[in-house]
Order: structure tokens, then C-alpha cells, then sequence
């Protein structure tokens, strides 16, 4: 599995646990980052991104580099599954511009989690079509900010144009057990996907 | 008039004004590369010093230092980066280089294993525990 990054383990004969990932999208402002620290057993962390994964698409097509400077957050956060297994849940920004980024956080995802504000859904097209061209399972969760909502979830669905198998639902992200079952939600749909 | 008074202004400019590590170039750590040793070090791979990189730390240079200090406890690569607030190109590539050198040892992630069903009922598992 690990070719020529593999030394020696830790002599305490702690492992560190495998990491399996959780892509949390959304147009700014939605709830990414509130979700995250919802369900997070650390405080989350910023780290810019980026850069790199941008040279090396340039650099594949043959073209001259283009001078890369823009750099964006990343804010992230982790569960401990079992003794081996940790969950990590990376934020994304939702634009379009940022879509470079996306590549590499969705690389062996189980799935992604886009999450709308339904006073303004089409912030979260990009991050929709991305995820139906990476046949990435991923759910469509409507933060509830005020506890109503705008439309009715039918009516949000047509509006969406996804799947009917694509999961569409409500969810608090400032509540832990609401992230909680929001993930579930998703997983249990990923895992339709891969059993079917 | 004493020499130097003077010369106050030009002295001053000799000093770093203000927060000098922020104006480092962010590959200048990682000698100008930008890409890995190994360029698909995924971000989330987890990171933990070895016995190796615990008995080399006060001989490596600082940035090195830093990470196998901090990785005594194992963390992902992103961690790594926002917790010696390095760019994350910059981690990766510090990341790899000391895995190279046997101080850290990494365990990625297993991409394909990302479908199948046994994990993804573990990870689910895990979740309902959270209360």
C-alpha cells in the first residue's frame, strides 16, 4: 500500500489509524465550517491548499505554467471511528473557481456531503455537478438556519434536477447528532452504491 | 554630533520589519520544490515519528524539527500543516521527505477500499456511537 514511504513503525507498537475521508461542499456562508465543529472531537483547523494540485494540471497538459498565487482554506475536522480507523471531514468552497480543489479532496472519498441554503440554492450547482460527473455518492443537505424552510423538499428536488436515488434532506449543522445523521445518511447511500 | 545619530533611519532598515517568517516564500522551506518526493501524498494520510526521526531530531534543520516533535502523536498531513501553519504543498513535501529518510512513518489511505461495503459499515457504526 505504501511503496516507497514506508519505514519502520513506532517502537511503542502504536499504529497510526487508517484515515478515510468525508467531502463537506457548499457555497460560502452555508454551514460547512459550523458542521464540521459540530461533530469534530478536535477544534477545526485552516490550512491553505492548493497550489500544488493546480501546477501539476497545467504541467500535464504541456503548457507553460501559468504564475499560480491564489491559495484557499481548507478547514477540517476528525472522528475517531475504532482503534484503526479515523474520519476526516474536509470543507470545500463551493464556486466553481475553487472546483481545482475538489479533485484531490474527492480522490478516494466515500462521499460527499453538499450542503444548500435554500434561500439560495444555486450556489451549490457547482459542487452538484461535480459530484454526479465524479460519480461521487454524496446527499444534498438543506441547513435548516431558522428551522423553516423555504421551499418544500419536492420543489427543492426539481429545482436540483438530481437523482432520485440522491438523498435529499434537512439538517441543523450547528447540531452534533443532526451532522450525525446527516453522515449516515450519506454513508448508508454510498453503500447502496457499493453493494449494488 | 556623535556618528551615528544620524544614521538612525539606515540602521532601522536593517532590521526585519515586523513578522519575517509570514514573508518567507512558502517553498523556500523545501529548497524550491514544489512537488513531493512522492507527489500523491494524500492529506489525510497520518503521519507518526519513528524511534529513527525521535533520535535524529536535535540534527535536523528546524522545519524538519518541528513536524517530528509534533508527529510523537500521529495526525493527518493537513494537520500537520495548519498546526506549523505551513502551506500544505510545503507539508506534504516536508512529509515526505522525512518519511524518506525513515524519521516518520505514514499510513495512507486505501484509495480503491473507499467502495467497499465493510468499511463503509464501519465508519457507519462508528457514527452511531456518537451521542
Amino acid at each position: 500500500m505504501d511503496s516507497k514511504l514506508s519505514a519502520e513503525p513506532p517502537a511503542n507498537g502504536k499504529r497510526p489509524p487508517v484515515p478515510v475521508k468525508i467531502v463537506i461542499a457548499g457555497g460560502f456562508g452555508v454551514g460547512k465550517t459550523t458542521a464540521v465543529s459540530a461533530i469534530s472531537e478536535i477544534k477545526p483547523l485552516t490550512t491553505e491548499a492548493a497550489i500544488t494540485s493546480v501546477a501539476a494540471e497545467i504541467d500535464r497538459t504541456g503548457e507553460v505554467p501559468a504564475k499560480v498565487s491564489t491559495t484557499v482554506a481548507l478547514d477540517f475536522g476528525c472522528i475517531t471511528i475504532d482503534d484503526d480507523l479515523k474520519l476526516y471531514l474536509f470543507g470545500t468552497p463551493g464556486q466553481d473557481r475553487f472546483g481545482f480543489m475538489w479533485r484531490d479532496l474527492s480522490h478516494g472519498a466515500l462521499g460527499a456531503m453538499v450542503i444548500v441554503d435554500a434561500r439560495r440554492i444555486d450556489d451549490c450547482y457547482p459542487a452538484v455537478d461535480y459530484f454526479e460527473r465524479m460519480e461521487l455518492p454524496f446527499v444534498v443537505a438543506v441547513n435548516l438556519f431558522d428551522g423553516e424552510m423555504v421551499h418544500d423538499l419536492k420543489d427543492l428536488r426539481w429545482a436540483l434536477a438530481i437523482a432520485e436515488e440522491t438523498p435529499l434532506i434537512t439538517f441543523d449543522a450547528r447540531e452534533r447528532l443532526s451532522v450525525r445523521d446527516a453522515l449516515i445518511e450519506l454513508l448508508k447511500h454510498a453503500l447502496e452504491r457499493a453493494t449494488a | 554630533m556623535r556618528p551615528y545619530l544620524t544614521a538612525g533611519d539606515g540602521l532601522r532598515s536593517l532590521e526585519p520589519d515586523g513578522d519575517v517568517v509570514s514573508r518567507l516564500r512558502p517553498y523556500l522551506l523545501t529548497s524550491g520544490r514544489a512537488e513531493p518526493v512522492d507527489q500523491t501524498l494524500e492529506i489525510e494520510a497520518q503521519v507518526m515519528t519513528t524511534e529513527a526521526g525521535a533520535l535524529a531530531v536535535q540534527r535536523l534543520p528546524f522545519e524538519h524539527r518541528d513536524i517530528v516533535r509534533l508527529c510523537v502523536v500521529s495526525m493527518s498531513v493537513a494537520e500537520v500543516a495548519a498546526r506549523l501553519r505551513l502551506h500544505i504543498g510545503v507539508a506534504r513535501v516536508l512529509v515526505a521527505d522525512l518519511a524518506d529518510l525513515g524519521y516518520l512513518y505514514v499510513v495512507r489511505p486505501s484509495l480503491p477500499n473507499s467502495h467497499n461495503p465493510n468499511l463503509i459499515e464501519r465508519v457507519i457504526r462508528g457514527l452511531e456511537a456518537i451521542r
